[in-house]
């Protein structure tokens, strides 16, 4: 009897046991379908063209499109997305497009495409931006910011279709950097049969609100200051793609046009970033978390997969835990401290000085980046090809501030506001605290600053407006040119956009910047950025402070996450591993 | 009976008049234009200013617009919020029963941890059990609740790893909500993974209730110790004693009940505290509750939705306090006046 | 315990080493005096901007001390007028009234302070109004019931027929004997006000950086939690220690009149 209880009691045991842990996998397996990613605002829209916070890209860029070219994140080289091969003619003002084949847009709850994707998707994405004629040009405000700030629209003479996979671009100046503007975050294609089908049911604006795209995956749900819940896009092109299968052509050399080859790109026919195949991740959610202490914990515990822009304090942190992972990567950015030009006394170059030479940019940079950055003396970071070592600086120098200042006829116990980015960013860790030293700096030259700040949307609305005085914010590089940090920051044409922050408007600047996308040859665009330098110094519309360090926080359990120096991050093509 | 009925009835309409007339009041008080307040569109021009002040009444006189107000509350269109554009309505009905189910359970962890850990405190008072009791439940109410939700935070879930600290449940669950009570909801979903859905909603749930329920239960322990010591000085207690009855059945027959009945009307007091407590806690946890968006709301000056949230989190606590008022009249109808707080 | 709180709020001035809004840029951070980096010169350690944490505190249990200090009193002196007045009222409509405020009495005080914050903005100043509305209904009833109670008793109705008016009757009857029950009840409100100010300095809607309150030193320490531990754990226990000390002195008040009126 006893022996049967025995026996009995060991059954119950063993598969109480085996349910367990059967249990226990079926959690493991359950949360290996999905990745959280704590993100840390949320998105102003679902279509980067609209936008150029890093906040809206992050959330629809790489998730929800594609490009017709991109960034490799390893060697910041150009190549294929849904152009598969490109060619330029000699001149340098006609770009042919080849369009990749047997791509699908997604399929949701509100859209099912009809046929895939071909070159009228493509016209449809640029001609939006481009022409003010366009019928979707005013949908949803009508502002593209990042391509009003380089003046693309203006530089593109036509767009046209020569078969269903085969595009022409014509352009009425030489532009070196076009090719990189068109693998910028903003540049994605959208579908114009679902364009179309929105504005015959009368509701044009949700082609921005309800996306669809090409990307890795699909919109399913937005809740403000909650979530983003996205599902994986089962017939995305990409999963379909291995290493062997590279449908580009190699040049033919009995081509009457050449075929162009930048010297820091090259054309085509490299890896696409992330060939896999189908992923098992069904779900990505994007947790928005505006506290970076709270993303850190949710992190630690594990309610988070990656998180958004660590702050400087907590990477020690990062680093000690083992199953947490920091990666770093030398950024592509700048964090400056921007005067507005348009306001007196800061159209006084002098005053602007003295202000510049009151702080002391070291301290500055081991306070507020412990160490994560560099100090920036001019727009362009290392990383950079046109990096000028030898640049010239400003130095702490208070007894000069106050001279000039006083020089300027600026009073002791002059006001001032200096306007503090509520966000995080690479570029800016805390722009509150960074704005709190800067106050003690110039306090002791005789100058009271009062810190203004607002939630992120109305913060850069106002700054459109030129509210400010001064503005702690930076800038992260959408591509490898120098151009990007030339003219989207400090070009007249940039200002109605919103990113010139310092609404500086300079003819010379202007000239300078536009002839160095004149020529494809390096060492003559290096020299002529030499002298827009040697002119930024000179006039000092705004401080450059650091360039930081890009870092990306995640668990151990994800695989291929990589970090993108030129734009937002990417999860097609991540994996959980137990 | 019925007299004391409509007596409550009257009480509760008119505190809610009250209340309304404060919350309409408030569109008035908020620092800023009042048409901006109301609708947050700014006009652009005097037409424009003419014809908004048509649609939402404001041109006609205050009982008028009061009138207005009113019935819109009770047809359910309390207009939209400012940050999310979202109706109202949807918004106070997600994050509502949120709270209250994060109230109700330290509600009844307090009740039935609470009362228990009193009455035993308070039949052996004086003894050393009672002392520790007795300090172990002044120190944790002198806890502020939110150093007291962050020092679990840190222990349990940042070192422990034991459980999560923000939200109902992993955003991986997609669970309808009926009900807003998210137990409730699981089990009424259609997924597959109710069980692990389940136990991923208790964890969740397991902090913050503790949190709360654990200052709840030592201020209702407190309470019910010196209840029962009061009682036990009672002469009929004497008698009973010396009657010859046992101490078990002293205290079934006679300690229980009327040692309950002084701090039935204390629970009233408890509701508003717990809910406070709660409202703080939620920040801290990111529990999608009342709280939790009342305060987002503040950050972002969302005035119509602090004016909804206000009067909906005040009627809520009102209706509850009249009705534990109630209740205790009912059973007690030996008391003259109800007290409120006396420990 | 309470004394020596008392102490720090009313000389924290001249206690404390540094000025609490000294940055000091070179020292981020410190760990205590207790740990093995810390210095004795910071004996609590420093936090994110590199002021002194000890300073901070002490004038912090100052603001916070302090505040809920008045607040309860002001508190009481509306209340205790208000309730002394309802209460010697007959009839109906002081019922009527009576029966309305302890239903207002019911409002959370979180929920109050956030209307006063979003009618008359943040800062210490308006969070204290809002502690001040928040604690005057409980003030009023107890008085209310307490005076209600005492014009019953023979002594008052002796006084009554001796000519003393109502005013009279009030001050010198009445309010002698209520000195305990005040006393009582200030301490229970001062625990609550004290956790509630602390609790919206937290929350920021009440006193704002970089004004030390404990509440806020706590939120701001937030940041920094695992670097840096003691910036939230010294504020936190400040403030517990604060109402535990409160706590325990009302309690005792409480047995001793118990005991008082019993015997």
């Amino acid at each position: 009897m006893s022996h049967g209880l025995v026996k009995r009691l060991s059954l119950c045991l063993c598969s109480a046991l085996l349910v367990a842990s059967c249990a226990k996998q079926n959690k493991q397996a359950f949360y290996n379908t999905g990745i959280i990613y704590c993100s840390e605002s949320n998105p102003v829209t679902f279509n980067p063209q609209l936008d150029t916070s890093s906040t809206t890209s992050d959330a629809s860029s790489h998730q929800l499109y594609d490009r017709l070219l991109d960034f490799d994140p390893e060697s910041g080289r150009i190549v294929p997305s849904l152009a598969s091969s490109w060619l330029v003619t000699d001149d340098g003002l006609t770009y042919a497009f080849q369009l990749r084949k047997d791509v699908w847009f997604h399929t949701t709850k509100y859209f099912t495409p009809s046929r895939n994707f071909n070159a009228d998707d493509v016209i449809f994405s640029i001609d939006r931006w481009r022409l003010t004629s366009h019928p979707y040009h005013y949908i949803s405000g009508g502002r593209y910011p990042y391509f009003e700030s380089i003046g693309l629209a203006q530089n593109i003479a036509a767009v046209e279709r020569i078969n269903g996979y085969r595009v022409e671009i014509t352009l009425k100046r030489r532009d070196s950097s076009f090719l990189a503007n068109l693998a910028t975050d903003f540049a994605v294609i959208l579908s114009e049969e679902y364009a179309t089908q929105l504005s015959q049911a009368g509701t044009p604006s949700k082609i921005d609100e309800l996306p669809i795209g090409t990307g890795p995956f699909k919109f399913e749900s937005y809740r403000k200051d909650h979530f983003i819940k996205y599902r994986r896009h089962d017939n995305y092109w990409r999963s379909s793609l291995s290493t062997a299968e590279d449908d580009t052509a190699p040049p033919d050399n009995n081509r009457e046009s050449e075929v162009r080859v930048d010297d820091q790109n090259q054309a085509f026919g490299d890896n696409t970033p992330n060939d896999g195949e189908q992923t098992t991740v069904e779900q990505l959610i994007f947790d928005i978390t505006p506290r970076s202490s709270l993303r850190l914990a949710k992190l630690m515990t594990g309610e988070c997969d990656a998180t958004a822009f660590p702050a400087q304090t907590e990477l020690e942190v990062i680093r000690a835990k083992d199953d947490l992972i920091l990666a770093e990567k030398p950024g592509l950015n700048i964090g400056f401290w921007a005067f507005n030009t348009q306001r007196p006394p800061f159209d006084n170059p002098d005053v602007r000085r003295a202000l510049a030479a009151a702080i002391d940019k070291n301290t500055l940079l081991e306070a507020v980046y412990f160490d994560s950055a560099i100090r920036a003396k001019t727009l362009l970071p290392a990383a950079s090809w046109a990096f000028q070592n030898d640049a010239d600086d400003t130095a702490y120098n208070p007894v000069l501030a106050r001279k000039l200042l006083a020089d300027a006829g600026i009073e002791t116990g002059f006001s001032m506001t200096i306007w503090a980015m509520p966000v995080e960013r690479a570029y800016n860790p805390n722009a509150t605290k960074m704005a709190e030293l800067i106050q003690r700096y110039l306090r002791d030259v005789g100058v009271e600053a009062t810190i203004v700040s607002y939630d992120w949307t109305t913060f850069r609305r106002h700054l459109r407006e030129g509210l400010h005085d001064s503005v702690l914010i930076g800038w992260s590089a959408d591509n490898g040119d120098p151009d990007n940090f030339y003219r989207p920051l400090l070009s007249c044409g940039a200002i109605p956009s919103g990113t010139n922050r310092a609404m500086w408007c300079n003819q010379d600047y202007d000239r300078l910047i536009n002839d160095a996308l004149e020529t494809d040859d390096i060492e003559a665009r290096k020299a002529i950025y030499r002298q827009v330098n040697r002119l930024l110094y000179e006039r000092l519309p705004l401080v450059p402070i650091a360039h930081a360090y890009r870092y990306q926080a995640y668990r151990a359990e994800l695989e291929g996450i990589k970090i993108n120096p030129f734009g937002g991050v990417r999860f097609g093509g991540v994996e959980k591993t137990l | 009976m019925t007299q004391i009925l409509v007596r409550y009835c009257t009480l509760l309409i008119l505190t809610l008049l009250v209340l309304t007339i404060i919350s309409f009041s408030l569109a008035y008080l908020f620092p800023g234009d009042v048409l901006e307040n109301l609708t947050g569109l700014v006009p652009q021009n005097d037409i424009q200013r003419a014809a908004l002040e048509k649609q939402f009444k404001l041109d006609q006189s205050y009982v008028h617009q009061f009138v207005y107000y009113v019935s819109n509350l009770l047809t359910g269109e309390w207009g939209y919020s400012f940050t999310s554009g979202l109706p109202l309505r949807e918004e106070v009905g997600i994050a509502m029963p949120a709270t209250i189910e994060l109230a109700t359970y330290a509600m009844l962890m307090a009740l039935f941890i609470g009362i228990p850990l009193g009455y035993y405190a308070g039949i052996r008072c004086y003894s050393t059990s009672d002392y520790a009791i007795n300090s172990a439940s002044i120190t944790i109410y002198s806890f502020p609740v939110f150093w007291f939700a962050l020092l679990l935070i840190l222990i349990f879930s940042l070192q422990l790893d034991v459980a999560p600290l923000s939200g109902r449940i992993s955003l991986l669950y997609h669970i309808e909500p009926v009900s807003g009570f998210i137990l409730i909801d699981i089990l009424l979903a259609d997924t597959e993974n109710k069980s692990l859905a389940l136990k991923d909603a208790l964890s969740h749930l397991a902090l913050p209730t503790f949190a709360i329920g654990a200052i709840a239960t030592a201020s209702m322990a407190r309470m019910a110790r010196r209840s029962v010591i009061d009682v036990k000085h009672r002469p009929y207690i004497a008698a009973a004693i010396s009657r010859g009855l046992s101490s078990w059945q002293i205290f079934f027959r006679h300690i229980l009940r009327n040692a309950l009945l002084p701090i039935l009307p204390l629970m009233a007091i408890q509701i508003t505290t717990l809910i406070t407590n709660a409202m703080i806690v939620e920040t801290l946890f990111s529990w999608p509750g009342i709280g939790n968006w009342l305060i987002q709301a503040i950050y972002q000056r969302d005035y119509p939705a602090l004016r909804i949230g206000m009067m909906a989190v005040s009627t809520v606590v009102i209706t509850l306090t009249i009705l534990v008022d109630l209740f205790n009249r009912v059973i007690d109808p030996s008391r003259e006046k109800y007290e409120r707080a006396a420990v | 315990m309470l004394a020596l709180f008392v102490v720090f709020a009313l000389f924290a001035p001249i206690i404390t080493p540094y000025d609490a809004l000294e940055q000091n840029i070179d020292g981020l951070l410190i760990p205590p005096s207790w740990m093995a980096n810390g210095s004795i010169s910071y004996l609590f350690g420093t936090d994110a901007l590199g002021r002194d944490l000890f300073t901070r505190i002490i004038y912090g249990c100052r603001v916070t001390l302090g505040s809920a200090f008045i607040t309860v009193v002001l508190a009481m002196l509306v209340g205790v007028s208000l309730g002394a007045f309802a209460g010697m009222l007959r009839g109906v409509r002081s019922s009527v009234a009576n029966h309305l405020l302890d239903a207002l009495m019911a409002i959370p005080t979180l929920l109050i302070a956030i209307i006063i914050v979003a009618i008359l903005g943040t800062g210490l100043v308006n969070s204290m109004w809002a502690i001040t509305l928040a604690l005057i209904p409980q003030f009023v009833h107890h008085t209310r019931s307490f005076v209600r109670g005492e014009m019953k008793k023979e002594y008052i109705i002796a006084s009554k027929l001796d000519g003393a008016s109502k005013w009279q009757l009030f001050v010198h009857s009445i309010l002698p004997n209520m000195t305990e029950m005040l006393v009582v009840q200030g301490t229970l409100a001062l625990s609550i006000a004290v956790i509630d100010i602390s609790a919206l300095g937290f929350l920021n809607l009440g006193a704002q950086s970089p004004l030390p309150e404990l509440g806020v030193i706590l939120a701001d320490g937030l940041d920094v939690t695992y670097l840096a531990p003691w910036n939230v754990a010294v504020p936190g226990m400040a403030v517990f220690f604060m109402v535990l000390s409160i706590n325990i002195v009302g309690d005792g008040l409480r047995s001793a009149l118990r005991k008082r009126v019993s015997y």
